[in-house]
């Protein structure tokens, strides 16, 4: 230990504090200050923390459960755990900051997964997915909540949508299914909320909502009716299964029409009534089921079987009411004995009796009470024919006993009633099928038969059938004939022969028989004269002609077929006779003969002989006018014979015999001269006679 | 073991009027500042060793804790997503009967970064005040300290590996979280904290007490 080293002085190198202080501090400094921030950050990005209760937890995880809001994750869930008494499961969920402030009190929160309803399939996604919260609300910043209580179904009317929203009830069975689509048109405009039975426990209540872009569709006359379910219907057109669609025969839906128009706007919360079916829809809105109805007791003595609980109470066949119900009554007081007589409670509904001013009951029945005592009474009646079915009828009786329409206290007033008209009705049904059953029904259908037959027969009649082919055997024949050569050549013909005789003619003229077209003319006018004497029996004519049809007309149709047959195939026969075939040869011939004979007379024939005649006659009428030329001479001669026959007679008195005689050859004269003048005219009358000879 | 018991008095390098080189160990005389054989600045004792101890560790601390709250592992698998910290992995797999895996995970993340955080401050206070542990077990657990430093990385080294292998895209895959990169800076702190630390102080004390005893 002596080789210790000597001791070493140390010097102490204490400083200042915070001169000691090594720079290594700067990292904890700033891992500090680094998470110091980190954690400032996070804290005031935070959001708050709202709790949720629920009913059931439902696959609602800690730290995995999202809260979303229109599908966008807005918050996580961070605890959960149950509430005061393990009532209902606590959500906390930590919200988004920015999304916080819109989270107040009417929010709405429900738990999504996934689904299946008739309406098809919900949540799909929640199912890789896990649940997850959906959180609904509005735009605005209202008051500020930090516990909500979560739905159990996804709420119809969220806060913040648009829609129409309305509440539906009913008083039927099975019409409001939960979450049913309301369609109008098949389209769906809306949806039906969770139907549940009012307090009073009278009707079915739901919420429903219209959709924003189907909101005039509803009016204050709209009326709902229940399209779930189908029916069947077996008529004459067959048995019918009638349904709107899929989703509502299993799920249920409701419609709606507004039948007519001039409704007013609806707003949010007006309650509509869902009807059964359609028609009963649409007469609800000509009631006004606002109100009360009037229940009146008839009480019948008669049977009413067939008469059930809602058959229809009419007033002048006007349905008012319906019955409400039947029930036995027997009232030793008021009716004298103990028998059970049917009591038949009918509710009236004052709407329809057209009440001036206030509708109510009371009035309907102040109304009613003034009709009983002028002669109103219930009576029953056939509903229907077919099914025996009774109804109410109100009818004003004449001559009815006196009756009042009685309310004692609070009873139900009693209507008096009458006898039914069942029996009538039953009665004059019978006669009718009595009568439709005594007509000649066999007797009918024989005759129509025979009828049926002969016409048949008729029909079937070979002749009958060969009639077109006949006429049109002759149609043919005739074109034939009109299209043979021989007719085409007959204008040809007679354009000679025209030809021809206008040069005869003019010939005529030339030898002035235009001088005696004058007493021609008048030879005409006189032939006219007759033809017109004639044509005066022409109705007569056509009297006998009707008579000939009307005699045609009871002709029995079959023999003036078969004689029309006849004829025509005689005409066939006929026309197709080689004789008619060789008509228009004959004609021609004959044409060609007259020309000949024409083509005769003027090459040395008639004409000549007719000129010659004509110049005889010329030479005739010029020796009779010379001769008549010569008269004066004569005459003169006469004269002087006269004058020497004077001389004579007066020497002889013997004159007068001489006049005489020269008188009667003056009249052979004339007579000549008329006879000439008969031949001219009989030649100018027809011309013909001097070609054809006759 | 046969430091145990031992009362012998140990003379100090600094006591002789020596100063060792930190880094090839040739002694010189105290006055000298430059390591004649490395060139290594000399110094008897670093008067900053202490803070950049105290300061190092509270950084691995402050690592620590996040490294213990947040997730360690992010498991996808084909539809769920589940983050386990390091306890509620070893909870896990413990509730899944393999005791051994959790006890191992436990060890390693939990008992051994506590245990180095404890060892080290108690060998920073240690230099300061007169205690009744010696000086042979303070360097023994200075050197264990040291030496198991590296290995705490093991945890590291598993979710690194877990990570590149398990990457099946949309069935599964596992992504470090959070704590990873925490735990990573806390061991690193750690290491760091035991590295400042110069043992040569251990000796000190001992003198101190020593001469303490020797005054009284």
């Amino acid at each position: 230990m002596t080789d210790t080293p000597p001791k070493v002085q140390i010097e102490s190198t204490r400083k200042s504090w915070l001169g000691g202080a090594s720079f290594i501090w700067i990292i904890p400094l700033l891992a500090l200050v680094v998470a110091v921030g980190v954690a400032w950050q996070a804290y005031s990005a935070r959001g708050p923390l709202i709790v949720v209760s629920f009913l059931d937890g439902s696959g609602v995880a800690a730290g995995e459960t999202k809260l979303k809001y229109r599908d966008i994750e807005v918050g996580e869930v961070e605890k959960v755990s149950f509430g005061d008494g393990l009532e209902a499961v606590e959500v906390h969920i930590r919200l988004d900051k920015e999304i916080a402030p819109y989270v107040d009190s009417s929010s709405v929160f429900w738990i999504v997964e996934p689904e299946v309803t008739a309406q098809g399939i919900t949540g799909l996604s929640t199912v890789l997915s896990g649940v997850y919260i959906e959180g609904s609300w509005d735009g605005d910043i209202d008051e500020p909540a930090s516990t909500f209580r979560g739905r159990d179904l996804v709420p119809l009317i969220k806060p913040g949508e648009d829609g129409l929203q309305i509440a539906f009830r009913t008083t039927s069975n099975s019409a409001l299914t939960d979450n049913a689509p309301i369609m109008f048109r098949g389209i769906q405009v809306g949806q039906v909320g969770r139907a549940q039975i009012a307090r009073s426990g009278a009707f079915a209540i739901t919420e429903g909502l219209i959709y924003e872009e189907h909101r005039h569709l509803i009016s204050s006359s709209t009326r709902f009716w229940d399209t779930s379910g189908f029916t069947v219907s077996i008529g004459a057109t067959g048995a019918e299964i009638d349904f709107s669609s899929i989703a509502t025969l299993i799920g249920g839906g409701i419609t709606f029409d507004t039948f007519v128009s001039g409704g007013a706007p609806v707003s949010d919360g007006e309650v509509f009534e869902v009807f059964e079916e359609k028609e009963i829809a649409r007469n609800s809105l000509f009631t006004t089921s606002a109100v009360d109805p009037l229940q009146i007791s008839v009480i019948f003595d008669e049977n009413i079987s067939g008469l059930t609980v809602g058959a229809p109470v009419e007033l002048n066949g006007f349905r008012i009411g319906a019955v409400d119900s039947l029930s036995g009554i027997v009232d030793f007081n008021q009716f004298g004995d103990s028998r059970v007589r049917l009591n038949v409670i009918l509710s009236i509904q004052p709407a329809r009796l057209g009440l001036p001013g206030d509708v109510s009951a009371a009035a309907a029945l102040a109304l009613l009470q003034d009709r009983v005592a002028n002669g109103l009474r219930a009576r029953l009646a056939s509903a229907s024919l077919l099914s025996g079915g009774l109804k109410v009828e109100l009818i004003e009786v004449e001559d009815a006993p006196p009756a009042r329409l009685t309310q004692e206290g609070l009873d139900i007033p009693i209507m008096p009633t009458t006898k039914g008209e069942t029996s009538d009705v039953a009665a004059t049904v019978e006669g009718v099928f009595t009568r439709i059953n005594n007509l000649p029904i066999e007797e009918l259908l024989d005759s129509a038969i025979n009828v049926m037959n002969s016409a048949e027969m008729l029909m079937s009649n070979g002749d009958l059938q060969k009639v077109p082919g006949d006429v049109s055997t002759l149609l043919s024949d005739l074109s034939d004939i009109v299209t043979s050569e021989d007719v085409k050549n007959i204008p040809v013909a007679l354009n000679a022969t025209l030809t021809r005789v206008e040069g005869l003619i003019a010939e005529l003229e030339k030898q002035r028989i235009a001088e005696v077209l004058g007493t021609t003319l008048t030879a005409a006018s006189e032939a006219a004269d007759a033809v017109t004497s004639s044509v005066s029996g022409v109705p007569e004519l056509v009297e006998d002609i009707q008579t000939v049809a009307s005699k045609a007309a009871t002709l029995e149709f079959d023999v003036l077929i078969k004689e029309l047959t006849a004829l025509t195939s005689s005409a066939e026969a006929l026309v197709s006779s080689p004789e008619t075939a060789q008509l228009p040869v004959a004609l021609s011939g004959a044409l060609e003969q007259l020309n000949a004979t024409l083509k005769e007379l003027r090459e040395g024939g008639a004409v000549q002989n007719v000129n010659q005649t004509l110049v005889s006659a010329r030479n005739a009428a010029d020796s009779i006018a010379v001769s008549a030329r010569d008269l004066p001479q004569v005459i003169e001669r006469l004269n002087g014979l006269f004058a020497q026959a004077g001389r004579t007679i007066d020497g002889f008195d013997q004159g007068e015999e001489l006049s005489r005689s020269a008188q009667s050859a003056l009249r052979d004269i004339q007579q000549a001269a008329k006879a000439l003048e008969k031949l001219a005219r009989t030649i100018e009358r027809n011309p013909n006679s001097l070609l054809l000879g006759r | 073991m046969e430091l145990v018991g031992t009362s012998q008095k140990t003379v100090t390098a600094r006591e002789a009027g020596l100063v060792s080189c930190t880094r090839c160990t040739r002694a010189w005389p105290i006055e000298t500042e430059i390591c004649g054989r490395c060139g290594a600045k000399l110094v008897s004792r670093d008067q900053t060793s202490l803070q950049r101890v105290w300061a190092l560790w509270l950084v691995g601390i402050m690592c620590y804790v996040p490294s213990n709250i947040y997730p360690m592992l992010r498991t996808e698998q084909l539809f769920s997503v589940s983050e386990s910290t390091i306890v509620g992995g070893a909870v896990e797999l413990a509730q899944y009967g393999s005791y051994g895996v959790a006890g191992i995970i436990l060890f390693a993340s939990v008992a051994i970064p506590l245990g180095k955080f404890w060892a080290i401050a108690f060998l920073a206070v240690s230099v300061k005040q007169k205690g009744g542990f010696a000086s042979q077990h303070r360097l023994l657990m200075y050197e264990v300290v040291e030496y198991i430093g590296r290995w705490s990385m093991i945890d590291i080294f598993v979710v690194a590996i877990l990570s590149a292998l398990v990457q099946l895209q949309g069935l599964a895959s596992i992504t470090p979280g959070p704590a990873a990169f925490f735990f990573a800076l806390s061991v690193i702190f750690t290491m760091l904290s035991a590295q400042a630390f110069d043992p040569r102080m251990i000796w000190d004390v001992q003198a101190d007490d020593d001469g303490a005893v020797v005054n009284d």
